[in-house]
């Protein structure tokens, strides 16, 4: 079973389709890359899938549960967590506690779900390399660096599948290359990883398997290898009939 | 990342003068810096392709250029005259037409209504209805329907009508094909095609570069806040696919 | 079917009046983004100056209107909006608030200084009163037709303005894309500035029409909260639609006038309950309002910003202000304990408000109309003994305050759903519901089951007040007044420490997290609503508990003393001082409670006793009543509050302990010289807030750091003389001798880079939105 499935699910804002009958799964263990020109709808999906958008057709479901009509905080408590394309940080806070916080929230869970926050948060701190930012105002760091601190914050809850927008966006090559190890490791450990992402060599190298979006339809699936050659990816990408 | 060549984009039809250029211009947003230092020139009567991945700094690039950014150092000029701080609308007014990302509509407005407010430049009323009807008749069959509830590449049109009416100096266009099918796009860029050789000076951010290049004179492209490589399309061209999809 | 008639025509002319106003309402805070509520405000002023120029000055009708409708009413609008409203961008919700309250204060307190409210003023209808016309055999005056045949004409041409005239399509433009505007060649400025000129007469228009209506007598007080009878109207149309607010506002005046005329005569409440009538509507309306989509912050970073300090310190300052407190003590006599004591009691409601508002980010309006809740159940089940000999019992307060968060919670729960200014409005409704109905409630009722009379705030035999006796739990009695201002302080210093430590707690950054932003909050799996409602009950404890003191500290209150403007002006002193802190509460419950109380009495008292220079001093004590409000209005400029600078200040003290040594030595000499009467009390404040305020200042000045930063900033002609030249320094002088076009590309760019970012990324650049809304479409 996927960790997370999204079938058939439609959006209309207005007279134009922001989603038409999109079906993608993501599954444990592995990222999967979720790419398309800008306006495809993928943030769109986004928001449908952590509920801060409803879908007028389809269904959303997390491990095999459906959770197309849960708030977004019910399907945070069954392991979703999600980035921000556009920073959603907690300006008044420090680094530090923008990660703590995503713990102390977890916390107010109930008692099944408890962890040691502290510790937690300095464990999660050093396995993001923030360590030498975390004390510091989030206003003041870079945004490479704040998607970053984005990620770390949603790993903070524990969760079992990650949507991660445009993590890489304003990250420097070294950053990236960085950020894509930790990808890896995060796979590694079972988490199923969503990844929108513009910075093609990263999503070419960490996702094992991609869908690519487009005009609110998914155009392809597959392997990076064969997307990179599809022609009528290619097409989609650099415009033009295919 | 080199320093910008920048000498690679000074004119490439012999010698006309830059209408629009940026001088190593830093923007951002609050305390986060997006451009680190862009320099950029669109030469008077050519049709600068402005290309380059997602959060490279494109759409700051121009509300820079359209006034709506404050620039943080560098310089910004209109026809040789430094124009660092002057507000949008009076960018506007001496002819600097900008079609925002992601539709440079009024929603919620008619689109006669719409286009009335095109005339803020001083053209005339009559004016900009003739001249948006005629190019695009769906838009005068439309003319009493509300613009946000016309399909992406009508809004669009609408949008570009504006440009078309009120005869900008420097026609600036973010992402017009945003969300839309490939056969409006094409047909929104003959028509682009069409205003850059009456004369306007046109700069164009576009992530699909296939359909842009044909028209453009020069192209640039954008990484991480700078222009990384500017130079004719054709041999612009050959290094898109690995800035896009990687190597 | 006379009556029928009758009552109807005249709530029909009511509602237009309304509509009138409430359309001024809805188009300057689309056009602008800011809810104003001073709008009745500028209604009740332009209705006085209409009186002063009428009856005071003589001139004619149809000039005074022209003057008064034509000139002032525009002018004031547009003059309001260059002046105060365009400096709020970028602001917190609260803050803009604050600021339109600080205005509608300042108009109250003005005209109270230029029409004494003593004096009776009635605005004759328009033709007189016995200019009628029969209407189906109903009697209507030509005033009454007047307003009609305006409120028509306002929407016919309000319609027209928006659909037929560029500049009005262009202010509709405006709240769809502002910069969309401006790239069509618009200015939004001018635009906005419009609106509000616009906004401005439709309030002038309104109050003058509505005083003879309403019998006649020019009210200020009741003219200023006309604006909740345009809040609930607008509310119909959800802020937004003209023509739904039109029909909101017939409603409304009908229900008002057949409450009138169809309520049997038994139901003594009803006078009362019409007068709360669009406080009721607009609490339904908000309860059946649709829930807003949840969206992230709009603005990157509002402008306020807040240091947390730590328990630690926290309990230290807390130690200190009771030590602080004691010391002064001795220097005081028995009136001023009892105001300072008042001003403690404000300061515990304000604690309410930094819980609320500075931790959570949410809105309440009415503080302390929360504090009379408490007040009613304790002075019903807490009051033991009589005469002098009664006395409260904890007992009663526990009860009160736990009663109070409940209310909290049924009064926040339908609003918490909504952003907030609804939240903000519906408190304030529930505030001027309180005070106009409820606590109205003086007669006697019996009781159905258990056959006792009761009335809801009553000493006995129909008197509007209550006395609260002073609190003894065991051996504290505070009737003793030393005691009960150390207690009310000690109170106060526990109930801070405690929120800093909330601050400070898992639960204080989950609060800050939904502050910031609700969405991220919302898919870390925070439950918004639970956390919201919490936050609003505990803060409307802390509420009931600073209330209950305060009655205490009265001795005797009766409705007039949890009237909703004194919540407001409870709210706005705060948030100019620092809504973020404990201390903000300490110094916006002390000003409100103490501060310019004393300064306006100090002032008449010297007026009365120097005959000679009276009239600059009774100018000064108008002038005092004013300032809160000034300083409220001035707080769009400094939104972090004065307490954030003063904080500011004194972190740069901190390394340098020989000026804060220095400095405290200074106080403890002139503390000992006040006590043996060598320093008049008097000038032992003054000179102590001199040197509080002066001494970072002397820090800066005596600060080795910053002469060396002087030192660096050398002048360009003396570079390489003064100093030796640096990256920075070459850059600066490239670019002052123009060099920068004749060199090599690289060595320009790196120039460049050292170069000073000479056009500043001041304010401007700010207001970009860096997160706009996350359900967009686009990706």
């Amino acid at each position: 079973m996927p960790a997370l499935e999204v079938s058939d699910v439609s959006v209309r804002f207005g007279g134009t389709h922001a989603l038409q009958n999109v079906t993608i799964t993501v599954e444990e263990g592995s990222v999967t890359g979720l790419i398309g020109p800008n306006g495809a709808g993928k943030t769109t999906l986004f928001n449908v899938v952590t509920g801060l958008l409803s879908p007028t057709g389809g269904r959303v479901s997390l491990h095999g549960r459906d959770v197309t009509a849960a708030a977004p905080a019910r399907r945070a408590r069954l392991g979703l967590a999600r980035t921000f394309q556009r920073l959603e940080l907690f300006t008044s806070l420090s680094v530090r506690d923008n990660i703590r916080v995503a713990g102390d929230i977890r916390n107010g869970w109930g008692r099944s779900h408890r962890i040691n926050v502290a510790k937690e948060t300095e464990r999660i701190i050093e396995l993001t390399g923030l360590g030498d930012i975390a004390g510091r105002d989030v206003a003041d760091i870079p945004t490479g660096r704040a998607r970053v601190v984005e990620v770390a914050r949603s790993l903070m809850t524990q969760p079992t599948v990650l949507l991660l927008d445009e993590p890489a966006a304003g990250q420097t090559e070294q950053e990236t290359e960085v950020f894509g190890v930790l990808l890896g490791r995060l796979a590694d450990s079972g988490l199923a990883i969503c990844l929108v992402e513009h910075d093609m060599s990263l999503v070419m190298r960490v996702s094992a398997r991609l869908h690519v979006l487009d005009y609110g339809q998914i155009l392809a699936v597959g392997r990076p290898e064969e997307i990179q050659n599809d022609p009528a990816v290619i097409a989609a990408y650099l415009g033009g009939a295919a | 990342m080199t320093a910008p060549v920048t000498d690679d984009g000074r004119p490439i039809e012999g010698g006309a003068e830059p209408i629009l250029e940026l001088v190593g211009v830093r923007a951002g947003y609050g305390a986060i810096e997006v451009l680190h230092g862009v320099d950029l020139v669109v030469p008077r009567g050519s049709l600068v392709a402005l290309l380059g991945p997602n959060g490279g700094g494109k759409t700051t690039t121009l509300r820079v250029c359209s006034g709506l950014l404050r620039v943080a150092s560098g310089e910004l000029r209109v026809a040789g005259r430094t124009v660092n701080g002057a507000a949008a609308h009076d960018l506007a007014r001496v002819g600097v037409c900008s079609v925002p990302e992601g539709r440079g509509i009024f929603p919620n407005l008619t689109v006669r209504e719409n286009l009335w407010l095109a005339t803020g430049t001083g053209v005339a009323r009559d004016r900009v209805e003739s001249v948006a009807f005629d190019r695009f008749p769906r838009l005068g069959e439309r003319r009493n329907q509300l613009a946000g509830t016309m399909s992406g590449g009508e809004q669009q049109m609408l949008a570009i009508a504006r440009a078309l009416a009120t005869e900008p100096v420097v026609l600036i266009l973010d992402e017009l094909s945003m969300g839309l099918a490939p056969l409006v796009v094409s047909a929104l860029y003959e028509t682009v095609a069409e205003l850059a050789s009456s004369g306007i000076s046109v700069l164009v951010a576009e992530q699909f570069a296939k359909t842009v290049l044909p028209i453009a004179q020069s192209a640039a492209i954008m990484l991480h806040g700078r222009v990384v490589r500017v130079g004719e399309p054709a041999a612009v061209e050959e290094e898109l696919a690995s800035a896009y999809l990687g190597g | 079917m006379h009556l029928f008639l009758t009552y109807t025509i005249f709530g029909l002319v009511l509602g237009g009046v309304y509509a009138i106003a409430a359309s001024g309402l809805v188009l300057t805070y689309n056009t602008s983004g800011i809810f104003n509520f001073a709008h009745g405000a500028e209604a009740m002023l332009g209705a006085f100056l209409y009186w002063e120029v009428r009856y005071g000055w003589g001139v004619p009708t149809p000039l005074a209107l022209i003057l008064v409708l034509g000139v002032f009413g525009p002018l004031m609008g547009g003059l309001l909006y260059l002046v105060i409203m365009r400096g709020l961008r970028n602001t917190a919700e609260v803050t803009k608030v604050v600021v339109t309250v600080a205005l509608m204060l300042g108009m109250l307190y003005l005209s109270e200084w230029f029409w004494n409210p003593q004096t009776d003023r009635t605005v004759v209808p328009f033709f007189g009163i016995t200019s009628q016309v029969k209407i189906l055999g109903a009697d209507v005056t030509t005033h009454e037709l007047i307003a009609l045949g305006t409120a028509v004409l306002i929407g016919l041409g309000l319609r027209l303005f928006f659909y037929r005239l560029r500049i009005g399509v262009a202010m509709r433009g405006a709240v769809d894309d502002p910069g969309l505007l401006e790239l069509n060649g618009h200015n939004p400025e001018r635009i906005a500035a419009l609106s509000w000129a616009m906004g401005s007469f439709l309030a002038v228009l309104a109050g003058v029409l509505l005083t003879p209506i309403s019998g006649g007598a020019l009210q200020a007080n009741s003219l200023t909260l006309l604006v909740i009878d345009a809040f609930a109207a607008a509310v119909f149309g959800r802020l937004r639609s003209i023509p739904r607010t039109y029909i909101g506002a017939l409603v409304l005046g009908l229900a008002a006038s057949y409450v009138l005329a169809y309520s049997p005569k038994t139901w003594q409440w009803a006078s009362n309950f019409r007068v709360s009538l669009p406080m009721i509507v607009l609490f339904v309306v908000l309860i059946v309002l649709p829930q807003d989509r949840l969206r992230g912050a709009s603005v990157a970073r509002t402008r306020e910003r807040a240091h947390l300090p730590s328990v630690r310190s926290a309990v230290i300052a807390g130690a200190a202000l009771v030590v602080v407190v004691v010391l002064l003590r001795q220097l005081m006599n028995d009136s001023d304990i009892t105001t300072i004591t008042l001003g403690m009691t404000f300061a515990v409601i304000a604690l309410s408000l930094t819980l609320l508002t500075g931790y959570a980010g949410e809105m309440n309006l009415a503080a302390v109309s929360f504090g009379a809740i408490a007040t009613m159940v304790s002075y019903h089940i807490g009051v033991t003994g009589h005469g002098l000999a009664s006395r409260s019992t904890l007992w009663g307060i526990v009860v009160g305050v736990i009663v109070t968060a409940v209310v909290g919670a049924v009064v926040s729960l339908p609003a918490l759903r909504l952003r907030g200014l609804y939240l903000g409005l519906a408190t304030m409704a529930f505030g001027v519901f309180l005070t106009d109905m409820v606590l109205m409630d003086s007669n006697p009722h019996r009781i159905p089951l258990i056959h006792t009379k009761f009335s809801l705030f009553s000493g006995g035999a129909g008197i509007n007040s209550l006395v609260i006796p002073p609190l003894r739990i065991g051996p504290l009695d505070l009737h003793d007044g030393t005691t009960f201002l150390v207690t009310a302080t000690v109170v106060f210093a526990v109930l801070g420490i405690g929120l800093v430590a909330l601050r400070n707690s898992s639960y204080g950054r989950r609060l800050t997290a939904m502050k910031d932003s609700p969405a991220a909050s919302a898919t870390l799996g925070q439950s918004l609503l639970r956390l919201k409602l919490s936050v609003f009950m505990l803060s409307a404890a802390v509420a009931g508990l600073g209330g209950v003191l305060m009655s205490m500290a009265l001795g005797s209150v009766t409705p007039d003393n949890f009237s909703i403007f004194l919540s407001l002006s409870l709210l706005m002193l705060t948030v100019v001082a620092g809504i973020s802190y404990v201390s903000g509460a300490l110094m916006g419950g002390l000003l409100s409670g103490v501060g310019f109380a004393l300064i306006v009495s100090t002032f008449h008292d010297l007026a009365s006793r120097h005959g000679s220079v009276h009239g600059l001093f009774s100018f000064l004590a108008s002038f005092a009543t004013v300032t809160p409000a000034l300083i409220g209005i001035g707080v769009g400029r400094n939104p972090s509050g004065s307490v954030h600078d003063f904080v500011d200040s004194y972190r740069s003290l901190r390394h340098r302990p020989r000026v804060l040594v220095g400095g405290g030595a200074v106080e403890a000499v002139l503390y000992v010289l006040s006590l043996t009467n060598v320093l008049g009390h008097w000038w032992f404040a003054i000179l102590t807030s001199v040197l509080v305020m002066f001494l970072p200042l002397v820090g800066q000045m005596s600060d080795p750091a910053r002469r060396e930063q002087e030192a660096a900033a050398v002048p360009l002609e003396l570079a390489g003389i003064d100093s030796p030249y640096s990256d920075g320094l070459r850059a600066e002088l490239d670019r002052a001798l123009g060099i920068e076009d004749l060199l090599p590309p690289e060595r320009l760019a790196r120039s460049r880079r050292n170069g000073r970012r000479s056009d500043g990324s001041g304010d401007r650049s700010m207001t970009e939105p860096l997160g706009a809304g996350v359900g967009d479409a686009g990706t």
